[in-house]
């Protein structure tokens, strides 16, 4: 084993590390350096796509229930919307800005944007209606600048740019890994054909053929936008998704 | 979720073969309600409800029942499929068995009960099955069905005991089988069993996942409205009652600080229609059958019928869980030819 000693500095090294700390207090002196955001003033600029209020796209949602079964923190409750179909909604109350159901969702409906600092005077108002997620919410700003941290050599210094970032950006929305539903077990397979009644984009079919008594099941992988609802719905538990 | 490499066991496309419709241009629950629940043929094992897609449920009068069935019923089948009084081939004498022998478990105290639950826990112990279903009861004696996974839970749960009443034993089966990863043990009348056997002859899951069914003597069963409400009359308390059991042709149930004896032909006022059509009396389709006829008190009967059952009890004999006794075949005559008689109620 190896013992770690204190470092031994000779005179030259000594001086150097003096001279260095007392060039740095004179520095201060003259130029203090300051990496204090001075908010609501000035916002820091954060990256496109860090993780903020939500925004949704009922024209892409293909109620596949993704998001409220994949989220941690049982933050997102489908609810029906008068069109028939299970639109999302947020409790801002519990959710934890993982973007879990971002990241998941097979169609792009749901994105973020930069919207960090959001204010409610009860508990109930952070219940976020599908309605309230598809507009972005009402935005007070009192900035006219934004700074970047600078990191150099050295130092960490501050850039002050007279600018207002945007807060709602365009990202592409998320590709996510194309999948597709299969049977696992076709020999368990009821054919009570609740994944035909399910499917949203007419991937399932399943067509009863009376002469030979027997329904012919099958899955279009082409059309299956592998949203997964047949899988959840299937009472027998044979679906599953895999990979394109 | 499954990766790439088990995307080649998936089928894209597939043919489900159903069922002839005995009524025509019906609905297949409007079939079997016709064919078994109305003519009073229902044993209410409940297998149909297990399968069921939709909500086919029991109602309050323990009658299986489907309502708003017109607009909730798919129409697929699955129930006349398993239902094993659809198409009854009623069986009935004590069946094929490698072995005719008696025991009592030494881990479990109890009635029959527990020497089926020896069986389900050495299967667990060997690393057969995973889990097992057993049937516990709460102060009002309802039964209710549990989960058992391993020794541990063992100590928290008041085990044994019989309870004369309808457990929705089959129902729980089919969660069993969705989360074991090894196998699953049941325990159950003859008429479960059966439906069991259908399962697993309709639907390959179930023959890959059920791997042990304890088969119980049984004449008969009750449903839990009417035999509470029976037993009450009578001047049971079923705050102090201790146990139930069928002695000598007596139903005794031995409370607290008395007890309450009566002809079990009284209780043919509240016999369930199923059992009147049953003429199975040992489950002659299970892997292995328990009950007290046919050896000393204390002990229980053991017809261990399949290899499975059979190398069990040889693990239960080597690691010294149970006594072993012995079994009278010929005292079994009687009850396997009481309910032979029931033949004559099957109306074809």
């Amino acid at each position: 084993m190896k013992k770690v000693g204190t470092p031994e500095y000779d005179l030259s090294d000594k001086l150097k590390y003096h001279i260095s700390a007392l060039s740095t207090a004179a520095k201060e002196m003259a130029l203090p350096l300051n990496i204090t955001t001075h908010y609501p003033r000035e916002r820091k600029r954060q990256p496109d796509c860090f993780r903020g209020y939500m925004l949704f796209d009922p024209e892409r949602c293909i109620s596949c229930f993704q998001c409220s079964f994949v989220c941690p923190a049982n933050a997102i409750w489908m609810k029906d919307a008068p069109s028939g179909r299970y639109y999302p909604t947020v409790d801002y109350g519990k959710c934890i800005f993982c973007h879990f159901c971002i990241d998941s969702c097979p169609g792009g409906a749901l994105r973020t944007t930069k919207i960090h600092d959001v204010a409610y005077k009860t508990m109930d108002e952070m219940f976020t209606s599908t309605e309230e997620m598809i507009e972005p919410p009402e935005i007070i700003r009192e900035d006219e600048g934004v700074v970047d941290y600078v990191i150099d050599k050295e130092d960490l210094s501050l850039k002050r740019t007279k600018e207002k970032d945007e807060l709602i950006v365009d990202i592409e929305p998320s590709q996510g890994v194309p999948m597709v539903s299969v049977c696992v077990d076709r020999g368990s397979c009821l054919a009570c054909k609740v994944c035909d009644m399910i499917c949203e984009s007419g991937a399932v079919s399943s067509v009863v053929e009376e002469a030979t008594m027997t329904v012919k099941m099958a899955i279009d992988a082409e059309k299956c936008t592998g949203c997964g609802l047949c899988v959840k719905e299937c009472s027998m538990q044979i679906l599953r998704l895999v990979r394109k | 979720m499954a990766t790439v490499t088990e995307a080649g066991k998936g089928e894209a496309e597939w043919e489900v073969k159903i069922p002839e419709k005995k009524l025509k241009d019906r609905l297949f629950y409007e079939n079997l309600k016709a064919m078994v629940i109305d003519t009073q043929m229902c044993s209410r094992c409940l297998t149909c409800v297990s399968i069921c897609p939709s909500e086919l449920i029991v109602n309050e009068e323990d009658i299986v029942d489907f309502p708003n069935y017109e607009e909730k019923c798919l129409d697929c089948g699955a129930c006349v499929r398993v239902c094993p009084r659809y198409d009854y081939k009623p069986k009935s004498g004590l069946g094929d068995y490698i072995e005719f022998t008696a025991g009592k478990s030494k881990r479990f105290k109890g009635q029959d009960g527990a020497m089926g639950t020896e069986f389900i826990f050495s299967a667990i112990d060997m690393g057969l099955i995973d889990r097992g279903l057993f049937v516990d009861r709460d102060e009002q004696w309802r039964t209710s069905v549990f989960h058992v996974r391993g020794k541990e839970q063992l100590e928290k749960l008041p085990l044994g005991g019989t309870k004369y009443v309808f457990a929705d034993i089959l129902p729980e089966l089919k969660k069993a089988v969705m989360f074991s990863k090894v196998g699953v043990g049941v325990v159950g009348t003859p008429c479960m069993v059966s439906g069991v056997r259908k399962l697993q002859e309709e639907y390959p899951v179930f023959r890959e996942k059920v791997k042990l069914v304890v088969g119980l003597f049984c004449t008969e069963n009750f449903h839990y409205n009417e035999v509470s409400k029976y037993l009450i009359e009578k001047g049971v308390d079923f705050s102090k009652l201790i146990k139930t059991d069928i002695m000598k042709g007596k139903f005794v149930a031995t409370m607290t600080d008395e007890e309450v004896k009566f002809k079990v032909s009284q209780l043919t006022s509240i016999l369930p229609s199923g059992c009147n059509v049953c003429t199975d009396f040992t489950a002659v389709e299970s892997d292995v059958s328990v009950g007290s006829v046919g050896s000393v008190a204390g002990f229980s009967t053991t017809v261990v019928r399949t290899e499975v059952a059979k190398e069990i009890w040889d693990y239960i004999k080597k690691m010294g869980n149970a006594e072993v006794g012995e079994g009278k075949v010929e005292e079994l005559d009687f009850l396997i030819n009481h309910k032979k008689e029931r033949e004559k109620n099957i109306k074809q």
